[in-house]
């Protein structure tokens, strides 16, 4: 049999195009979720290690300037300029704030991801987020997508909001600044007790709780826990702790549910139907068809008990285990050989499963994916942020600039702040006038500079 | 022309263009018909407008991109500013349901609706039971499509905890009818799960799904292992019936080798003879039972038939489970 190898080069046209090219009608239904597609473009080329190769600083420049222009006014991001009016629409004209298209959860996450492939994290509005982060999560300690002019949380109770607003909190030091500056946070404690409450009978995590379990919700809880360092230690783990342990997030039966997803994939039974619409005949029973005797050279992975195998559930099993240090637990080879031989396209990207034409979303979690498991050619992966190791060390590197802590001088009776490691720092401290006195008129105060 | 400009309906709006400008990600192909339609929608929305028209041009949107978060939001709001009947709004939304299997918002958007004519309806037993078995009709409906269609599930608890049909026995026939069609079915096992199990009128409120609650009735307990366990019994290979058997067990606070005679019945395995083993899961059951009563080498051999002979595809994780059992040797 020919050795596997997946093709850089097509890879890294297919995105190419994605890149350069205008999307077809047919993405018009993902309108509200480009800034989702354009990291997706983004960070696959990074993993490809060609993303600085085909753009140029000014192109660069315009990227960054799209994604900003996203940016909501009173903090967060819209999914795309679709939901972004013109300024003028948003001022204030004494009822407070015009939200207008309020900023969307999603979009913020993915806004945030993207513009570090293209300048950094300086022109996101940090504190205006992170409150705004704030007004997203709910007493229940779940979150929701946005909220509305009139403080109404929206969208359902779903995993994928919680991931999202520990990842925001994680790249904009939330946890810091919004203690030391904000005087508020989110509520940690209901979010991890909303986590753990969503594991059900069967090991797996859902949406929320009670509902079924779901690779995509478990992979989000999981990273969430990581992301708030609330996992349990993997190397305390023992055979009793399925048996017993129901207080905690219970490990060994979420491992045990990942791995229950794996799928012996036969091309020849795959007629687009699933597994469970056919009805078992009754020999069923004293058949052992069912049962994984041979080592199979094709296993894909499904989402839920059940249900048919596709592309993206390979990422989300297969990250989850890693996350929870365990990627040893499955047989990596035949889950390559299925992405590899089966979803692979001609044309680069990959299908949802075999015979789909590619799309954007399950290209680049193939890709991420193949990157866990250290792919030749493809740089080493971040399952928990889900970019390249490289990017996330990029992006933790910027969040501690957040952290240089910030003083106050003063110049001609105005207030200025300055970072510690500001090249002006001492000059600007060893000018600085003294501090009037507060207790005089204020109004000089209400001027002051704030960056 | 389009629909909107130069249509006298629309003469006094003026559309907002979106500012794309330079460096666009996912740039899409829109069509004209959609460029134009968005801009009067956020044309509306910038004036509030809530009228008839406001109507039209959302479901018009909607058709064209039924992921558009905002819309929706403005379209709930313009029906109950112009106090639209509900039902005339739901009966739409049963087609676009129909037609996009995978939208969530519609699902958001129908509960709203429902949460605000709530307390009207609750006020009246015979006309929210009339609604509620109309929203079972229309999920029915849904599910001949997709069974599994996570949406609708998620929708059928809502309706379960809005209408108190924890009680209802058309609700639990008709999860088992589902059941009787596909047994395989593991959304329909779930939602057996919440209905019996997060009851408020024998279970403790709060109790997470993985716990034992002492405040269920043995017989709940019993008549659900056994639903189990004929399920298990016309397809022993279905992981959806083992796992809600464990599920049960673990409300229920009993002990897995309570039934280990049942999953002895799909596990021969003769001294010195060859093994018959009609189910991997029973035996994966059996090596849990057999290490909680400290039988730890019938589990390690139990596992070791998984890894080697019998669940081969889950090899290296079975090995794990004897290395964890080896720990617990120590
Ligand atoms: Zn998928």
């Amino acid at each position: 049999m020919a050795e596997l190898k997946l093709n850089i080069e097509l890879h890294t046209k297919y995105w190419k195009r994605c890149l350069k090219s205008v999307l077809p009608t047919g993405y018009s239904s993902n309108d509200s979720s480009r800034m989702t597609l354009g990291f997706f473009i983004l960070s696959a080329l990074d993993v490809l290690d060609q993303h600085k190769k085909l753009l140029s600083e000014k192109e660069r420049a315009d990227i960054r300037d799209w994604i900003l222009r996203c940016q909501h006014p009173s903090g967060g991001f819209c999914g795309s300029t679709n939901h972004r009016f013109p300024d003028e629409y948003y001022v204030d004209v004494g009822q407070g704030k015009e939200l207008m298209d309020p900023a969307n959860l999603a979009a913020t996450y993915f806004a945030i991801l993207a513009l570090t492939y293209v300048g950094d994290l300086s022109q996101v509005r940090r504190r205006d987020c992170l409150k705004w982060l704030q007004t997203l999560q709910r007493d229940d300690g779940s979150f929701g997508e946005l909220v509305t002019t009139n403080g109404t949380i929206e969208g359902g109770r779903d995993m994928r909001y919680c991931y999202i607003a520990t990842a925001i909190r994680w790249m904009l030091v939330g946890d810091q600044i919004s203690k030391e500056e904000l005087k508020d946070d989110i509520d940690v404690d209901k979010l991890v007790e909303h986590l753990r409450s969503g594991q059900t009978y069967d090991g797996g995590i859902s949406e929320s709780s009670q509902h079924e379990s779901h690779a995509g919700y478990t992979y989000c809880a999981i990273a969430s826990l990581q992301f708030l360092g609330r996992l349990p230690d993997p190397s305390k783990i023992s055979y009793s702790d399925s048996l017993t342990s129901p207080n905690l997030i219970n490990v060994p039966d979420i491992v045990h549910w990942l791995v229950s997803r794996q799928v012996g994939y036969h091309a020849e039974d795959h007629d687009g139907e699933t597994v469970s619409q056919k009805r078992p005949g009754p020999s069923e029973q004293l058949s052992l068809d069912q049962l994984s005797l041979q080592d199979s050279e094709c296993v894909g992975i499904n989402g839920r008990c059940n249900k048919p195998v596709d592309t993206c559930y390979v990422f989300w099993v297969g990250a989850s285990l890693d996350i929870v240090g365990r990627s040893n637990l499955i047989d990596r080879n035949p889950i390559r050989r299925f992405l590899l031989e089966e979803t692979q396209h001609q044309i680069g990207g990959f299908g949802q499963f075999p015979g789909k034409p590619p799309d954007i979303y399950h290209s680049y979690l193939a890709l991420a994916i193949l990157a866990i498991w250290k792919e030749p050619g493809l740089k080493s992966f971040d399952p928990a942020l889900c970019v390249s190791a490289e990017q996330r060390e990029k992006i933790n590197a910027q969040r501690s600039i957040a952290l240089v802590p910030t003083r106050t001088y003063w110049k001609h009776g105005y207030s200025f702040s300055i970072k510690e490691d500001d090249p002006n720092f001492e000059k600007a401290m060893a000018e600085s006038e003294d501090a009037p006195d507060l207790a005089g008129d204020t109004s000089t105060f209400s001027q002051a500079v704030k960056t | 022309m389009g629909r909107y400009e130069g249509n006298p309906v629309w003469d006094d709006v003026v559309p907002i263009p979106q500012e794309e400008g330079e460096g666009a990600l996912a740039q899409i192909a829109y069509t004209d018909e959609y460029v134009e339609a968005m801009g009067y929608l956020r044309a509306v929305m910038a004036a509030k407008e809530h009228s008839p028209r406001v109507l039209d041009l959302t479901e018009h949107v909607i058709s064209l991109n039924a992921a558009h978060y905002t819309v929706w939001l403005y379209r709930a709001s313009t029906i109950l500013a112009l106090d639209i009947p509900i039902d005339k709004e739901l009966e739409w939304m049963n087609e676009v349901a129909l037609e996009n299997q995978k939208n969530y918002q519609i699902w958001t958007h129908r509960q709203t609706l429902i949460d605000h004519i709530f307390p009207t309806l609750s006020s009246d037993p015979a006309a929210a039971q009339a609604f509620a078995d109309a929203e079972s009709a229309f999920m029915a409906e849904m599910f001949e499509e997709d069974a599994k269609n996570y949406h609708v599930w998620g929708h059928r608890q809502y309706i379960v905890r809005k209408f108190n049909l924890f009680d209802s026995d058309a609700e639990l026939k008709s999860i088992e009818a589902l059941l009787h069609e596909d047994v395989r079915n593991n959304s329909a096992w779930s939602h057996r799960f919440f209905l019996v199990f997060s009851n408020p009128a024998y279970t403790t409120a709060g109790s997470r799904a993985t716990e034992h609650d002492p405040k269920i009735p043995d017989a709940m307990i019993d008549r659900e292992l056994a639903f189990a366990q004929a399920a298990a019994h016309e397809a022993p290979q279905n992981q959806s019936a083992w796992e809600y058997i464990r599920g049960v067990l673990r409300k229920g606070g009993r002990e897995l080798a309570t039934l280990e005679g049942f999953a002895g019945e799909f596990v021969r395995i003769p001294e010195g003879g060859e093994e018959d083993i009609r189910s991997s899961h029973a035996l994966d059951f059996l090596a849990d039972a057999w290490s909680e009563k400290g039988e730890l080498d019938k589990a390690d051999m139990a596992l070791r038939l998984l890894g080697e002979k019998y669940d081969r595809i889950r090899k290296n994780y079975w090995d794990w489970k004897r290395g964890l059992l080896r720990g617990a040797k120590v």
